[in-house]
């Protein structure tokens, strides 16, 4: 696969046959049913793994969405970037890490110049609501022109509407 | 009088969930008991659905090896509807599965296997400082390496079928997806830079050379002839493993079963695993070195151990129930996965088994010498792509050569009763079917890994891997690395469950 630079990719990763890993599909079929920009992909990443790390080379920004345990009560949206996800330390390969095995391997493996990187998710359970909320922002972060640091220090997302 | 120590440990490094229970007297595992702790019921998600659902459900049991699900799916609907698949449909799947193969025994060696050899137990190993430069965590060389190769490999499966994994492209009759000339040479030139690195980096030699090694004697020799050879990964997996004594761990029950995989189309220059087997891996069943002939009919489930309704007898799959049952028999069931047992006693699979079933000398002599163990299950393991490479390349040049036929029709799939038996990555698979009124009433699936982590049987026999650990000696039981090289030596796989990234600190495990 060959994608221009300036490609962001949305890839929501998840199993939809499980209750409490499917809130990457979840996003995925809400955002699938919508328009997406141009420049934006959107890829059902499954239980892909490590082997996302094709759809991660050639971006110039990825939004990973997923669940996530232990950040904010379930149900509130937060937002990570890869320093925050590596700071949970995987002790290696296997499917034991998950997400942050793929983005610590990053830099020592990828072909390409690293794209910026940001994780959505949540606690489950959660609802439709928040399924919304977590498209729309990662749909935000994806099609915004600059992404700066100052977005990556925060931890819990602000709600989308809030002030 | 012996003291005893139990140690509870859930396994990393090993697909899915898994947890090892041993009890440790005298500095070596006396018993021990496997747990898969996770109830999947796949069986039950297809039960009700139309006859051709389980060719898009079932490469989802696993991110590791969707295209053998695929495959050993697509053979029980081929089998009902009764058709032949086409010789370009049989090698492509072919083609597929053994990328998935390929790219499967490297990454469990280099990322999963070996990374053991950089556990702080070796410190005073005479090549841990080497072990730790190729395969620590994220960092080492081999490991770097692997991730890129078998990313590449990858995409042979993607060109083929669309996607990898989770893909959906074998039908009853052949496959979908016709690929153009180029694709076909595009897949010819990964496979060839993949098998580049594989003679370079992981042989240290070319195949051919490597496939000359019939014994244990021309095995030394191989390692004592070329620098290359010893400072390839291979030649460092021999050298760190005789060290560590890992020929004298990990034996187990010694028998072996192959379901037998990659049939031969009826036109083609590749030769059969074994005189009068018309596949490349054959099927078999092997006590010790003596292989028998392989009969599905002698495969039955035991659930005696298992959180299941117990059933009055051991079951055949085709009559076999997948039904939960976690309360009572306390410390009697201990395990979400059945014991599958063939002729009544439990068999190891994979490549080991394959090799010992076809009849390969180097192994056959090994085995014979010293019986299984950790270290010839795993050279086994980064062995058999030599096999599979040079099988998968005539493959594609004999599609890219011809204009024949991919998917030939079937009658619609209304009734019927079917098995399909292929070999994944790690050893013996099947699905067994039944389809009424063009919907499935019965689907059982048996993964390799339920052969190898099986709890114990009706008979109280030991399932392979808690087998194979009994004996092993355990020196520091705040760091057992090696109870890690026998459980890892089998590849196990207790499927994908849950990704998640969560907090450090917090008690839920990162897994998935």
């Amino acid at each position: 696969m060959r994608e221009k630079r300036e490609d962001k990719r949305i890839i929501c990763v998840g199993n939809r046959f499980v209750d409490s890993d499917d809130i990457g599909p979840q996003v995925y079929d809400y955002l699938a049913r919508r328009d997406m920009p141009g420049a934006v992909s959107l890829i059902d990443g499954g239980l892909m793994g490590l082997d996302l790390l094709r759809f991660v080379e050639g971006a110039r920004r990825v939004v990973f969405v997923d669940v996530l345990h232990g950040f904010a009560p379930p149900g509130r949206p937060v937002v990570l970037d890869r320093s925050m996800v590596l700071e949970e330390r995987p002790t290696g390969y296997g499917h034991d890490g998950g997400l942050a095995c793929l983005l610590r391997m990053l830099p020592a493996v990828c072909e390409s110049d690293l794209p910026e990187i940001a994780l959505v998710g949540a606690e489950p359970p959660i609802g439709p609501d928040v399924v919304e909320q977590l498209a729309d922002m990662a749909l935000s972060i994806a099609t915004r022109e600059r992404y700066g640091r100052e977005r990556n220090t925060a931890i819990d997302a602000p709600q989308p509407g809030a002030p | 009088m012996s003291q005893k120590t139990v140690l509870q440990l859930p396994l990393n490094r090993v697909e899915g969930d898994l947890d090892v229970k041993v009890e440790v007297a005298d500095g070596c595992v006396a018993d021990a008991w496997c747990s898969g702790t996770m109830f999947r019921g796949f069986e039950q998600i297809l039960a009700g659905r139309g006859a051709l659902d389980g060719l898009v459900i079932t490469p989802r049991v696993c991110g590791i090896c969707g295209t053998a699900h695929l495959t050993a799916a697509s053979r029980a609907l081929d089998a009902i509807a009764g058709v032949e698949v086409p010789d370009n449909g049989v090698r492509l799947r072919n083609v597929a599965l053994m990328v998935e193969h390929v790219q499967s025994d490297v990454r469990h060696g280099f990322l999963m296997f070996m990374a053991d050899f950089a556990n702080s137990a070796y410190r005073k190993h005479p090549l841990y400082e080497e072990a730790v430069r190729r395969y620590e965590p994220f960092r080492g060389q081999a490991v770097r390496e692997t991730v890129r190769e078998t990313k590449n490999v990858l995409e042979i499966v993607a060109i083929l079928g669309g996607q990898w994994p989770h893909s959906s492209y074998m039908v009853p009759g052949g496959v979908v997806s016709v690929p153009e000339q180029n694709d076909l040479l595009q897949c010819l030139h990964l496979l060839r830079q993949y098998r580049r690195w594989y003679e370079t980096r992981v042989l240290g030699c070319e195949i051919a050379c490597w496939n000359a090694i019939k014994s244990a004697s021309d095995l030394d020799a191989w390692l004592m002839e070329k620098e290359e050879h010893r400072e390839s990964e291979i030649g460092f997996f021999l050298r760190f493993s005789e060290k560590a004594g890992l020929f004298a761990t990990g034996k187990g029950h010694g028998n072996f079963i192959s379901f037998g995989s990659f049939d031969l189309p009826r036109q083609t220059q590749v030769k059969p695993g074994k005189d009068g087997d018309r596949r490349l891996v054959p099927a078999g069943f092997a006590r010790g070195t003596t292989v028998e002939a392989f009969d599905s009919e002698k495969i039955a489930e035991h659930v005696s151990h298992s959180w299941f309704l117990d059933s009055r007898e051991a079951r055949h799959p085709f009559d076999g129930e997948t039904r939960p049952y976690a309360s009572g028999f306390e410390g009697q069931k201990y395990s979400w996965a059945k014991a599958p047992r063939y002729d009544g006693v439990p068999a190891e699979t994979g490549p080991l088994a394959e090799a010992v079933i076809a009849g390969r000398p180097l192994f056959i002599d090994l085995v014979r010498k010293s019986g299984p163990s950790v270290l010839v299950r795993e050279l086994a393991r980064l062995a058999r792509p030599a096999l599979l490479l040079e099988a998968a390349e005539t493959w594609l040049h004999e599609m890219a050569a011809g204009d024949g036929d991919f998917y030939n029709p079937p009658e619609e799939i209304a009734n019927g009763v079917g098995a399909g038996l292929t070999q994944a990555a790690r050893g013996a698979l099947g699905h067994w079917v039944k389809i009424e009124d063009r919907k499935i009433v019965h689907y059982q699936i048996i993964t390799p890994t339920a052969w190898h982590a099986s709890p114990r049987d009706d008979g109280g026999v030991r399932g392979v891997m808690e087998e194979a650990l009994v004996g092993t000696p355990v020196k520091d039981d705040q760091n057992p690395v090696e109870i890690g090289h026998v459980v890892r030596s089998f590849d196990a796989c207790l499927v994908c469950t849950v990704h998640s990234l969560a907090k450090a600190g917090r008690a839920a495990r990162m897994r998935g």
